[in-house]
């Protein structure tokens, strides 16, 4: 029997195979997914709510108002996109053109340099189903799957059965986990589990390196070399490999030459092919970078002049907020009050701010206006590109009287 | 003798790690103004010694603070087995984003896993309400 | 987890042998092998001074529904719903290659040991669970599979 399947919007692993049962339109039992997930899709339906100046107003008012605070705009900023459909984001990408705005997403203080790298082919990469078909090593580095992207190892890097990986992982498969802490993650991979010192990533990848070249890996924090090198057999051994990039890697890293060198040396040196997937937190964070790329050739940070495109860390949320370049916010999705340093989002409260959220925030308390959206892949539908570059479309689940992203903007396109 | 109850509250330099948890995540999808989101984000983790050293019990709340900002916070024994004096682990959250550097040397990222800040005890002090 | 002398040191300790048994440690044993419950002694639940830790001995040993006979514990307050124990558990990918065992939905639900409900793991027919019956092996696939420690036996 077939079932019904919806998918997942809680993360970017986007889930394809979660059982709902409903009860009066509301989400009454979810079977499959993670506690994450199920937060996600229970929390769905609330009221619509359009507020100006903090006070209720009517959608086409609200609509109105946003408009004329993007018009008066000489540099306004739209910001989000992250847990936006890919038809929403393009949409964006339009309104932002036609008001010569800054644009950017999480992405430029996230993995954006990694899908753009990606993007740019500097690493050979893979889908999460070739890894659950074929993969023998994976590599979390500086990445805690278990809390971030909970069903990652059982669904596709170490639990589960595959074509080329049919007696299970014992026995077949092995994860390694390189980080600061004993991660969740860290915590499966037992033995394997490598723990390097705050900013020593760059000297680990080099000593790694040196150990896959047949040379004795030292570092200045003293590593164990005999733990180095019996890394460095294993991943020698690996006939498909792959490393899934986090935060912690990136972070530490002051540009991706080692990660690009270490991948080069693992496809010389190894059995098999190595490969990089970045680990993307939000739902469609890629798909914003993907549909950016593809219009403008960047992946993030940029503004549109009259036509023209320009690119750069001064066009970033942070770097624009920093220097007090833009002179409004559209913020789709997101809240920067939350997730930016206060040193720097605490600009954002001397311009005008519209949001678009299904909840409220920290920023859209600050807003002039905000509008109350429905829950993007609970309360909507569209397409999104799952982390590893693959496209996963999705019905809702729900019906709602609130407006999806792609509404609101559609409808903003038209009071513009 | 007790010579520590004639200086004042002891107070160390740390360096703290931000992550992220599960728990947290999912109290913030919930209700992101909520008790639960509040509980498992405004709390620092810290080595046994560093708790003692600063005088205070598990679940006692401290004052974090740096040229950015300051927090106040419950401290929690991390439950790491290696020691880690100094290093101080805190979800990510709008509260470990107060301390947060603004410099980012124009590339765009600022530095969120990689805060220095001192501790000492709060006194009781409430945890530092969410707001602009 | 615990151990019974943790056990011990939350009853009376007053040897009354109300239980059945001859001292407070050996009900403490007992309670560890599950042969007798916190309700089997009465000044733990009739005492209000013993209220808190009486509380506190059957959360411990609260199972989950139908669990009891292999002694298979889920901890719901650690569980996150990843599903590592689902898709490792030899019994689940003998019963649906294709579905659990490949990482992805349960095609048969009604043939697997453990399934995932709104975001917790949910043990049901234990009976097939390697560790019980004539056959049995210390297996402990779902054990070393969890990060949070959320499944045990005792």
């Amino acid at each position: 029997m077939e079932k019904d399947y919806y998918v997942c919007t809680g993360c970017g692993l986007l889930c394809d195979d979660i059982e709902v049962e409903l009860e009066k339109n509301a989400v009454n039992k979810v079977y499959t997914a993670c506690r994450v997930g199920v937060a996600h899709m229970k929390e769905g339906s609330r009221d619509s709510a359009f507020l100006v100046d903090g006070k209720p107003a009517d959608e086409a008012a609200a609509i109105k108002e946003a408009a004329l605070i993007l018009k008066n705009a000489k540099n306004p900023l739209v910001f989000g996109l992250g847990t936006s459909t890919n038809e929403a984001q393009k949409l964006a990408i339009e309104l932002a053109k036609k008001l010569s705005a800054t644009l950017d997403d999480t992405s430029s203080f996230c993995l954006g340099p990694v899908v753009e790298a990606l993007l740019q082919e500097k690493f050979k990469t893979c889908t999460l189903d070739d890894i659950r078909h074929k993969a023998d090593v994976a590599i979390f580095w500086g990445a805690d799957p278990s809390d971030s992207h909970p069903r990652h190892l059982s669904k596709f890097s170490y639990f589960p059965r595959g074509q080329e990986k049919q007696r299970g992982w014992e026995e077949e498969r092995t994860a390694i986990c390189v980080d600061i802490r004993k991660s969740h993650t860290a915590k499966i991979c037992g033995n394997y589990f490598f723990q390097v010192p705050q900013g020593g990533d760059a000297e680990f990848i080099e000593a790694l390196i040196a150990g896959l070249s047949g040379k004795i890996p030292k570092t200045s924090y003293n590593y164990p070399p005999k733990k180095l090198l019996e890394l460095a057999n294993i991943l020698k051994g690996a006939k498909f490999g792959t490393i899934f990039v986090g935060l912690g890697l990136l972070y530490s890293l002051e540009d991706l030459g080692p990660l690009v060198r270490l991948l080069e040396t693992l496809n010389e040196k190894a059995k098999g092919s190595f490969h990089l997937v970045p680990m993307v937190g939000h739902y469609n964070m890629r798909g914003f970078n993907e549909n950016l790329f593809a219009e403008t050739g960047y992946v993030n940070s940029v503004k549109f002049e009259e036509g023209a495109v320009k690119h750069g860390p001064e066009y970033s949320v942070v770097e624009a907020l920093k220097a007090k370049a833009v002179d409004a916010a559209l913020i789709i999705g997101s809240d920067p009050l939350s997730s930016l340093p206060r040193s720097i989002a605490k600009n954002l409260l001397e311009i005008p701010i519209i949001t678009v959220d299904p909840c409220e925030t920290l920023t859209s308390r600050k807003a002039k206006v905000a509008i109350r959206s429905g829950v993007s892949g609970v309360e909507s539908g569209g397409s999104a590109t799952r982390m590893d570059g693959v496209e996963v479309s999705f019905k809702p689940i729900v019906e709602t009287n609130r407006p999806s992203d792609e509404e609101v903007l559609k409808k903003l396109m038209e009071a513009l | 003798m007790d010579f520590g109850s004639f200086l004042s509250a002891p107070e160390i330099k740390i360096k703290i790690v931000t992550y992220r948890d599960i728990f947290q995540n999912k109290a913030m999808i919930e209700d992101r103004f909520g008790e639960d989101y509040r509980a498992s984000s405004a709390l620092i983790k810290l080595d046994p010694a560093d708790l003692k050293q600063l005088g205070i019990k598990k679940g006692d709340t401290v004052i974090v603070k740096n040229s950015f900002g300051k927090i106040v916070v419950r401290a929690e024994e991390s439950g790491y087995e290696a020691p880690h004096r100094g290093t101080a682990y805190m979800p990510n959250s709008p509260w470990s984003n107060s301390l947060v550097s603004d410099e980012t040397g124009g590339k765009g990222v600022p530095r969120f896993k990689d805060i220095t800040a001192t501790v000492t005890t709060a006194k009781g002090e409430k945890v530092t309400e969410l707001e602009f | 987890m615990t151990n019974a002398m943790e056990i011990y040191q939350m009853l009376p300790k007053t040897n009354c042998k109300k239980c059945g048994k001859t001292s407070c440690m050996a009900f403490a044993v007992a309670l560890m092998a599950r042969e007798l419950t916190a309700d089997d002694c009465p000044p733990l639940i009739e005492e209000s001074k013993y209220k808190e830790n009486y509380e506190k001995i059957s959360g411990l040993f609260k199972t989950s529904e139908g669990a009891t006979e292999t002694g298979l514990i889920v901890h719901e307050d650690l569980c996150f719903g990843c599903g590592n124990c689902v898709v490792a558990c030899p019994v689940n990918v003998a019963n649906d290659p294709y579905g659990v065992g490949s990482g992805k939905a349960p095609s048969k639900t009604e043939k697997l040991i453990l399934i995932i409900e709104d975001g917790i793991v949910k043990a049901q027919n234990v009976g097939e669970c390697r560790r019980f019956g004539k056959n049995k092996i210390l297996c402990n696939g779902c054990i070393v599979t969890c990060p949070v420690e959320a499944i045990e036996f005792v």
